[in-house]
């Protein structure tokens, strides 16, 4: 395959030289974006691209679905080596720390702009998002796309036939064991309480709203010698209360990434703490009465609770040596119309993503959208509006797609009564930094 | 004396292989020559600092415990495919060879249908049984728990390979069943008559004569069922587990694709499958060597 797609595209580069200048002014630059959205976002997405193309004549873009995060990555590198990356790559959250470190495959977005001639000031940014896509200089290395937060979504229907008040959500930790235990006692459903995508919610979302770092190096963020130094009580106590959970029947494990977000939509557990992006999903097809709060915090933490992190993706724009600078004009105009008010404001409305950019947000603000939407502000009130703190900020980790692998296994170890949660965090922690310091060795910087 | 053609053409013979080896040469020896070269390289993921490390990477490999615990994982797992596809599968083939004795028009029914799940594809197998047994929409597991079973392969590791085993297992019987069926053919039907004019059981005929009868094909059977295991079981096993919980399902083949595509480490997925690369040669070698030799009627 790889092989009849380079020759295709050497016979097509043949073409192109032969027919000359006359035609080649009249060839729109073609724009390659790959991303890693299914359904609704993909389309999405997909849209805005056709959009931009109808718009203007001299760039087509190009949208295609390259499967998921890991793979479409996979297919990007292997693009690169060979010399031909797509122009623009959606990368989620914990990809970032891996493409910040191989500066020579990137061009900052900040400096897209400036090659292009254009205006870009990183400030458009909501700040959770500016923060964890940026540099200390205040620059953008990639630009946020679709951005989401983790909070709690809870089943109104089996809080009332459990006797719990369906307008007070449990806020902190203890008030959300008690409501599950009650919802267990009362039979209201067979289980109380599940979680998504372990690492992201219960280590890297609970250190925000605790402040709590994760890695040395003011969260990796400071530089590659940065070490993982979560081996604190709270991250601890976190996993001690999913397995003091899980032995008494409250917590139920399913999975590490999204598996458990049926049991939720299916009414089977009637708690979970989940991407603030599953919102579309739920509205379609949870047969439920239901609603949101902000993630739980731990009441005895000093300072209260402080502001989720980001989550979701950026986009990231790829260097090769033969890039021409229309190219990268037309990257730097796609993405300008990306982060267009209209464009911004319609995708969070159709995906349940929260706004990227503070105009769009303003904007969904002003036209009354959060205020018949209650269940949307939630997550934006969290990330946007919450305590802002020095960890709250995101981190940086070379390989953390794998070190959140490495804490999903060793967390599942202690779930199954092999370990202790002491354990589960340490050798997460030591696994983590053999990974970190081989990264170190290869990464360009 | 050795026959030989002779060719009049000296051309005409290496033209005639030659799309052959021209498809081998790219698709097996040029991506086989890589993942040597690679695995003697350390590099990041974008091939910006590439240095030379000689074995570095095998004896990272080697000396890590988590891939000798892979290592033996697989090799109960391969077993325990292979064991759990072989012995229904038998089982079928002696029971339709007994059908189409008596009611040849059936036969064939039966066949088509014991046939059928071959020709579905890996990853729609592992969904199929993921489904069935997934704990919170699984008409299986809701059965399960009915019974009192705390049903979980999401945690518990066991219940994982268990799923997986089925899975894999179920998606080869088809094929063992064929050959099965194809080596009861060709039993001497004299000498299950002469057995039974001695009056011998059907238990009996089975164990001492039907299934020595059919040990070659058991044993082609057995090692082509440990390199299906081996190689061709990552569909599945990405489809039901992703390798989890706590690695309890990850097999060589699937540490290899995790090792290269999600953490990137190029240097050491390179050097595994260099590794399951002398594996399957060895498997390949004793098939050609012995199967056709050591088993005999």
């Amino acid at each position: 395959m790889k092989f009849i797609h380079k020759a295709i595209a050497a016979a097509v580069a043949g073409a192109a030289l032969l027919s000359g200048n006359a035609f080649a002014q009249n060839k729109p630059v073609e724009i390659q974006m790959w991303h890693a959205l299914t359904g609704l976002g993909g389309e999405t997405l997909a849209k805005y691209g056709d959009e931009f193309n109808k718009m203007q004549s001299d760039y087509k873009v190009v949208v295609s679905f390259k499967g998921q995060y890991p793979e479409q990555r996979a297919a990007a590198v292997a693009a690169f080596r060979a010399g031909n990356p797509p122009h623009i790559m959606q990368m989620f959250d914990a990809g970032s720390g891996d493409m910040m470190g191989a500066s020579k495959a990137i061009v900052p977005v900040s400096e897209v702009f400036k090659r292009a001639g254009m205006q870009f000031n990183p400030s458009d940014f909501i700040a959770p998002a500016r923060g964890y896509y940026g540099l200390k200089d205040g620059s953008l290395l990639s630009m946020p796309f679709n951005v989401s937060t983790a909070v709690l979504f809870y089943n109104k229907d089996a809080f009332k036939k459990a006797g719990l008040d369906a307008n007070k959500p449990p806020t902190t930790w203890p008030e959300l064991i008690a409501a599950a235990k009650k919802i267990r006692s009362s039979d209201a459903t067979q289980c109380s309480f599940t979680t998504t995508w372990l690492a992201w919610i219960q280590l890297e979302q609970l250190g925000s709203r605790h402040n709590v770092g994760l890695g040395t190096q003011s969260n990796g963020r400071g530089g590659l010698n940065a070490e993982l130094s979560f081996n604190n009580p709270l991250y601890v106590k976190q996993v001690q209360t999913l397995i003091d959970m899980q032995a008494d029947k409250t917590f139920s494990y399913r999975g590490r990434s999204n598996d458990a977000s049926a049991a939720f939509q299916s009414g089977e557990c009637a708690m979970i703490t989940q991407s603030s992006g599953a919102y579309g999903g739920y509205i379609r097809d949870a047969k439920f009465d239901w609603g949101v709060a902000p993630l739980p915090f731990w009441p005895e933490a000093k300072g209260g609770p402080y502001a989720t992190t980001v989550g979701g993706a950026s986009l990231w724009v790829f260097n090769a040596p033969n890039r021409s600078v229309a190219e990268f004009k037309g990257v730097a105009k796609f993405l300008d119309y990306l982060k267009s008010t209209p464009v911004m404001t319609d995708w969070a409305k159709t995906t349940g993503f929260l706004p990227a950019t503070n105009a769009a947000f303003k904007y969904l603000t002003d036209e009354g959208y959060y205020a018949q939407n209650p269940r949307t502000a939630v997550a934006i009130g969290t990330l946007a509006n919450g305590k802002q703190g020095e960890n709250t900020g995101g981190y940086r980790f070379g390989r953390w797609t794998e070190i959140r692998d490495f804490y999903h296994e060793e967390v599942e170890k202690a779930l199954q009564g092999k370990q202790s949660a002491k354990e589960a965090v340490d050798n997460s922690i030591k696994r983590g930094n053999v990974a970190i310091r081989a990264f170190e060795k290869t990464a360009t910087q | 004396m050795e026959r030989r053609v002779i060719f009049p053409n000296k051309l005409l013979p290496y033209l005639l292989v030659a799309p052959q080896l021209a498809v081998t040469l790219v698709f097996f020896f040029w991506p086989a020559g890589q993942a040597i070269h690679m695995s003697v390289l350390s590099q990041d993921a974008f091939g910006q600092s590439v240095t030379f490390v000689g074995l570095d990477n095998f004896k990272e490999v080697l000396s890590d415990p988590d891939y000798i615990k892979t290592l033996w994982r697989t090799l109960i797992f391969s077993g325990a495919v292979a064991v759990c596809a072989l012995a229904p599968a038998l089982l079928f083939a002696v029971m339709a060879e007994r059908v189409s004795d008596r009611t040849p028009k059936s036969a064939t029914f039966y066949r088509t249908m014991l046939v059928l799940p071959y020709a579905i594809a890996p990853a729609i197998a592992g969904v199929l049984w993921l489904f069935m047994f997934s704990p919170s929409i699984g008409i299986l597991a809701y059965g399960l728990k009915k019974l009192g079973v705390d049903w979980n392969p999401r945690l518990d590791g066991n219940d994982a390979m268990a799923l997986v085993i089925m899975a894999a297992a179920w998606k080869q019987i088809s094929y063992n069943f064929l050959f099965f069926f194809a080596g009861l053919h060709s039993i001497p039907k004299a000498l299950l008559e002469a057995a039974s004019i001695d009056g011998a059981g059907e238990w009996h005929k089975f164990r001492t004569i039907i299934f020595p009868l059919l040990s070659p094909t058991t044993f082609f059977l057995l090692v082509v069922n440990i390199v299906y295991a081996f190689f061709d079981t990552f569909g599945i096993i990405d489809a039901v587990t992703g390798g989890g919980p706590a690695k309890a399902t990850e097999v060589l083949v699937y540490k290899v694709y995790y090792d290269g595509v999600h953490a990137l480490n190029l240097g050491s997925s390179s050097a595994q499958s260099v590794i399951l690369m002398a594996i399957v040669i060895v498997l390949t070698a004793i098939q050609f060597r012995y199967v056709e030799r050591k088993v005999h009627y």
